[in-house]
């Protein structure tokens, strides 16, 4: 049995009174590419924060390619290999996207030491991304849709083995959803990532995902392929109401 | 005298509490201010300065008390503000600044340019030098301590209107209008508060408290243009220490201060004065380093 | 806002008039008489004051309303250890001395953020200043007299080479991968952090790179009072002035810090004698006015310009 590439163990947060995340595991293997389904408030957002070292556990761990990451500031976990992208997008807006690129492929996992490189690099993840024809514009002129490719194209930049997409298909109009639908898959093809990816377009999590994890106030309700999913009592009851 | 005989003093008891009183009312309307607008004023010690002299010309000049003239300049100062805001405000907060860090960050500079104006142009207008005037100079003595009469005006009228203003936001609807805005101004806009009401009136309270506060201060002390700085750092003290729009808090933190400055320089020497003042301060934004963001929600 | 080289032709432009001035100012104690030497002098302070703390504030966003205190520090130490460390030593010193304080002040006064990082800075340089007057007080010195100072010339060329160090600091820093690190945490610090940036190591860096040299002016100008009075060497109007000369200038490379200072400077220059309080006013109104109307300064507007003339979709760098 191959170490998988992530390991959650346990994994628990509490804000004060509040239980975020309670007691989660669950293991992704390398090249798999994995759903976190969930109400809002399920504790999704906390999840990918505790992974990439956003925020620290109140208890549990996490492994990833078989060393602890528990507790590692959020630029270590990156150079490590993990990627992430935000919720709510944060782009450096002032800087062009080009630019925004170039942190992630000179500080990631990546290291270009030289900004030649990094921009090389770049440039290529700014083609598969759709957005070569706006790298030299400040990323703070761009469309939320173009924001949000932004923050993909930054967490694959960084040379990440393992991206965390936290709900990039959330606004995006059903023709833009199966564009990036096309996107990621090709990404994921031509880099071999490891995918983590929250999100609420159920049709995109299907169809992206081989395995999903349910989370319902904090914790896991179900995990299996989505098929399985779409047939477990627990996640209908939760979805549909008691006694679907 | 004494360590215990100091602290067991009821003149520095007193003392202490007719500076904590004054730095209550300051930091009342830079709490009020800040609450509503987000914005940090530090020219509010200005205002504060601005007052003194308005009180000092109402009885050097027209010989009016500075007890009557107080509520006149405390209207004249709401007038000030209100004006401020609706033409300098509204254009700065309504131009889309990039995120609200930077309007926060650049605000500060922005007020700060606006203070060494107030300053230099009133050094200028009116002389840098140092004004006074002596009004109730007779010592009272009351239970064992001995104090000026216009120390007991300052700590009642001081004292009076921080208690009115905390009744008003616990008590009134106006007030629990604006303590919404304090604690979420987004939020406030959905349930249909008039929020830019309750912005223009904050500025109002806040720079007629300030104008209030110089009355009392031309009573008390010996003041020059640069004489309000100071109340703009012992009024950020008091609000990162007493909590954002808790005015109730902010008394009992204005009085520990006032304490603290009191009863410290009487322990060791005047020339402390400036640096428990900014010795708290430091401690204090570097032990709450969010600053004044009080309320630790939890977050889902 | 990132520097806009429109054309190799203006940044052509660019090099040229720097190596004029360094020239000119290089060649001024051979030409000129004393004055203008002390005014040249001035100029070159401002010139390493105001570039040091953009490699701090400008880079990183965080803006220090208290860096006069290690300018501050340095003159201290310098007057402190007079006639009895040779002077090579005590200005080294000073520059280690400014570093050392940013080290140990830094760690914890980096964690807070935006506006209350500013004030903060602006109240440790306080508590410094007041805290040392209080020291002062309490042993009886009011003010020092210095005797056997080096003479003006000597002095002119320690702050030329402090200046010099200034610029090229500035400009390796804006060029470099730190640089872009920098840029990246002002823009969006959280981001920066989850994109592989050390955000706490590097802030801390700039921080420390920021205060050595204005250490090292504040121990060279020390040389030329005759008569010390802590006091001055702490006036926040020091901070206040590098801040405006920053913003008036603009950018986040050389260009813009050199430009505002020489600006601002003649200003100074022609106001200081006769009308202090005045100059001190325009100098709020510049700060309050650019804030509001011109955040990126004399560079953020040629940049506009220049946009305007040329296709629309110029980008900056």
């Amino acid at each position: 049995m191959t170490t998988p590439l992530l390991a959650v163990r346990c994994l628990g947060k509490r804000f004060g009174g509040l239980v975020a995340l309670d007691d989660v595991s669950f293991d992704v293997a390398a090249g798999e590419t994995v759903g976190i389904m969930g109400a809002n408030g399920a504790g999704k957002t906390t999840l990918f924060s505790l992974i990439a070292g956003n925020q620290q556990p109140s208890s549990g761990g996490v492994d990833f390619d078989g060393r602890p990451i528990t507790g590692l500031s959020p630029d270590r976990v990156c150079r490590l290999g993990i990627g992430r992208t935000f919720q709510i997008v944060k782009p450096f807006p002032a800087l062009s996207v080009l630019e925004n690129l170039r942190t992630a492929a000179m500080f990631g996992r990546a290291g270009f030491r030289d900004a030649a490189a990094a921009d090389r690099h770049s440039r290529a993840i700014l083609d598969e991304l759709g957005l070569a024809d706006v790298a030299e514009r400040p990323a703070g002129t761009l469309t939320l849709s173009g924001q949000k490719r932004l923050e993909i194209a930054r967490a694959v930049a960084t040379g990440a083995r393992l991206v965390l997409l936290d709900e990039v298909m959330a606004g995006l109009t059903p023709t833009e959803v199966a564009r990036m639908l096309e996107t990621l898959r090709q990404l994921r093809a031509t880099r071999g990532l490891t995918l983590l990816v929250i999100e609420h377009v159920m049709r995109a999590l299907m169809d992206l995902c081989e395995r999903i994890v349910v989370l319902h106030h904090g914790e896991r309700i179900a995990i299996g392929t989505p098929a399985e999913i779409g047939a477990d009592p627990r996640v209908l009851s939760v979805y549909l109401g008691a006694g679907a | 005298m004494t360590v215990v005989d100091t602290l067991l003093s009821g003149q520095l008891l007193f003392a202490a509490l007719v500076t904590g009183s004054t730095y209550a009312l300051v930091a009342l309307g830079l709490n009020l201010v800040y609450g509503t607008l987000r914005v940090l004023n530090v020219a509010h010690g200005d205002v504060v300065m601005l007052g003194a002299y308005a009180g000092y010309w109402a009885f050097t000049g027209l010989g009016v008390s500075p007890l009557v003239a107080a509520p006149l300049i405390a209207a004249l100062g709401a007038i000030a503000g209100l004006l401020l805001y609706r033409g300098v405000l509204r254009r700065m907060l309504g131009s889309g600044a990039a995120s609200s860090v930077r309007l926060e960050g650049n605000s500060l500079l922005l007020f700060f340019g606006l203070s060494i104006i107030l300053q230099n142009a009133a050094a200028l207008a009116l002389t840098p030098n140092n004004r006074g005037y002596s009004y109730l100079d007779t010592v009272v003595h009351l239970g064992g301590v001995a104090m000026t009469g216009h120390r007991h005006a300052a700590l009642v009228i001081a004292g009076a209107t921080c208690i009115a203003a905390a009744l008003f936001l616990s008590r009134s609807l106006a007030g629990l209008t604006m303590r919404a805005v304090i604690e979420g101004r987004e939020a406030a806009y959905i349930v249909g508060v008039d929020v830019e009401r309750v912005q223009a009136m904050s500025f109002a309270i806040g720079f007629a408290s300030a104008a209030l506060a110089g009355v009392l201060l031309s009573m008390l002390e010996q003041f020059s243009p640069f004489s309000g700085f100071p109340y703009t750092i012992a009024a950020f003290i008091v609000i990162i220490l007493g909590g954002l729009g808790n005015v109730a808090a902010g008394l009992g933190a204005a009085l520990l201060l006032g304490a603290i400055e009191t009863y410290g320089v009487a322990l060791t020497s005047a020339n402390l004065r400036s640096v428990l003042l900014y010795g708290v301060f430091v401690g204090a934004l570097l032990l709450f380093p969010r600053g004044l963001f009080a309320r630790r929600a939890a977050r889902a | 806002m990132p520097e806009t080289l429109a054309s190799a032709g203006a940044s052509r432009i660019w090099g040229g008039t720097l190596a004029a001035l360094a020239l000119a100012l290089g060649a001024l104690p051979f030409v000129a008489n004393d004055y203008a030497v002390a005014t040249g002098l001035g100029l070159l302070m401002w010139l390493a004051l105001t570039q040091s703390w953009c490699v701090l504030s400008k880079m990183t966003g965080y803006v220090s309303l208290g860096h006069v205190v290690f300018y501050g520090l340095g003159a201290y130490l310098v007057v402190v250890t007079w006639q009895q460390w040779p002077l090579w030593l005590a200005v080294l010193a000073a520059g280690a001395l400014a570093a050392v304080f940013a080290a140990l002040v830094g760690l914890p006064v980096l964690r807070v953020r935006g506006p209350y990082f500013v004030i903060l800075t602006f109240g440790v340089a306080e508590l410094v200043r007041y805290s040392i007057l209080a020291a002062e007080a309490a042993s009886g010195t009011a003010s020092r007299i210095l005797f056997g100072a080096p003479d003006l010339v000597f002095i002119y060329f320690a702050m030329y080479a402090l200046a010099a160090a200034a610029t090229l600091l500035l400009a390796q820093v804006a060029g470099s991968r730190f640089g872009h690190g920098l840029r990246s945490l002002r823009e969006n610090e959280e981001a920066a952090e989850t994109l592989g940036v050390p955000v706490v190591r590097y802030k801390l860096i700039a921080f420390v790179l920021s205060a050595a040299i204005p250490g090292m002016v504040g121990a060279v100008m020390a040389l030329r009072s005759t008569y010390f009075v802590v006091g001055q060497v702490f006036d926040p109007m020091i901070s206040v002035t590098m801040i405006a000369m920053a913003l008036l200038g603009g950018g986040d490379g050389t260009r813009g810090p050199i430009l505002g200072t020489l600006f601002l400077f003649t200003i100074s220059e022609l106001l200081w004698a006769n009308a202090p309080l005045a100059y001190m006013l325009i100098l709020g109104a510049i700060l309050a006015g650019f804030v509001l109307l011109a955040p990126d300064g004399i560079v953020g507007i040629a940049a506009k310009l220049r946009a305007r003339r040329s296709a629309p979709t110029k980008a900056p760098e």
